[in-house]
């Protein structure tokens, strides 16, 4: 089954609406010259992405990294996957952000989904790792950002697959700093101090081991 | 005081004489997936606002400082019930960031440094342990494992494996 050039962008991350992976789509797809579509990951879906995948050339996962892995939404789509017989297998590429500076956070999770590829037929494409995700979009290097997404849609539309990766410019120090501020700021809006965020306790027990 | 935790993704017979070890059996539990809501971190800290039985197990998963984690392997990684307790033990990290070996990781609230045997079982490729080792140390650096050791093996070897590693 041949089809012809067009993208469907899959948002992996539990919290989809409201997800910095909703904005790399978005921005995904701002560049993108071929036709594309877009779709988030449900409890109730599975099926009827299956079957949506085999109307396009490419599939993108969008996801953002947790527990240095594959989120359990995106887990579960994709033994979901495994389990549709798809007539027609999409490339599969992958839009991953963690929230540490460092995109080499998210290698794992991307040789997951190449696993997963080479497990079920599909071919593996191409990669975008972004580290300091969480907070980019807000500053002056979001730009960058951009320039890098820019690249990554160009090398799909042509089937040049690569592996990119993302970072913000700037020292690790002044990323932690900024870090701080950025978290500090979320609880604030919440009512929560900087010393009620740094509380050690786990939920309400006094501390059993103090050893940390 | 020392604590042994073993957690496991399907029921598992365990000997008498072993009661200094804390079993959970995630197939016995109710755990949610993790919504990404970050509560635990800005509004609630240290607590997850879903309020199932993952709320008794992340603090066992702090205090310990020995720990068994059974898994079957799913591409590469945990499958996905102990991945969904994992990701639920959000609340005993804060949002803010130290350096570890050069990397940005997540502080730790009060986490005991502990002792890690991973036990993964079914069919797994050569390439699906590779993986996997590289996830544990990883994991290793997010979750305060001190030291860690896997052992692969199928399901029907699981509990002769456990007999030998967890029961001596």
């Amino acid at each position: 089954m041949k089809v012809k050039k067009q993208i469907l962008l899959i948002n992996g991350s539990p919290r989809a609406p409201h997800s910095h992976s909703k904005q790399f789509a978005s921005l995904f797809r701002k560049f993108c010259r071929v036709p594309s579509d877009y779709a988030c990951i449900t409890s109730t879906n599975h099926a009827a992405l299956c079957q949506r995948m085999e109307n396009y050339s490419d599939v993108v996962l969008v996801f953002p990294l947790y527990v240095d892995s594959l989120p359990v939404r995106l887990l579960e789509f994709l033994k979901s996957v495994e389990a549709y017989r798809l007539s027609h297998r999409p490339v599969v590429s992958v839009v991953i952000n963690c929230g540490f500076f460092e995109p080499k956070q998210n290698d794992v999770a991307v040789d997951m989904i190449r696993l997963f590829c080479a497990q079920n037929g599909f071919s593996f494409g191409s990669a975008l790792k972004i580290g300091s995700g969480e907070a980019v979009l807000a500053t002056p290097f979001r730009f960058l950002l951009a320039l890098q997404i820019y690249r990554l849609v160009s090398g799909i539309c042509r089937n040049h697959y690569a592996t990119l990766s993302f970072t913000m410019p700037i020292p690790l120090a002044t990323f932690i700093k900024a870090s701080f501020g950025y978290w500090e700021l979320l609880g604030k809006r919440n009512g929560i101090s900087r010393e009620q965020m740094e509380t050690m306790k786990i939920e309400d027990d006094t501390p059993v081991n103090p050893r940390t | 005081m020392p604590m042994k935790l073993l957690i496991s993704d399907k029921p598992i017979c365990m000997p008498e004489g072993l009661a200094a070890l804390t079993v959970i059996d995630l197939s016995a539990l109710t755990i949610a997936p993790c919504m990404g809501c970050f509560r635990c971190w800005i509004q609630t800290p240290g607590k997850c606002v879903i309020r199932d039985d993952a709320v008794q197990v992340y603090p066992l998963f702090a205090q310990c400082d020995s720990l068994v984690l059974i898994s079957r392997i799913c591409y590469g990684g945990y499958d996905t019930p102990m991945k969904t307790l994992l990701e639920r033990t959000l609340p005993i990290q804060q949002a803010f960031l130290r350096v570890v070996d050069g990397e940005t990781h997540h502080i730790q609230r009060n986490v005991a440094p502990k002792d890690v045997l991973i036990i993964g079982y079914g069919c797994i490729t050569e390439s699906e342990k590779n993986v996997f080792r590289r996830l544990a140390e990883r994991n290793a650096k997010n979750l305060n494992f001190l030291r860690h050791r896997l052992i692969f093996t199928s399901e029907e070897n699981l509990m002769q494996v456990m007999k030998n590693e967890v029961c001596l």
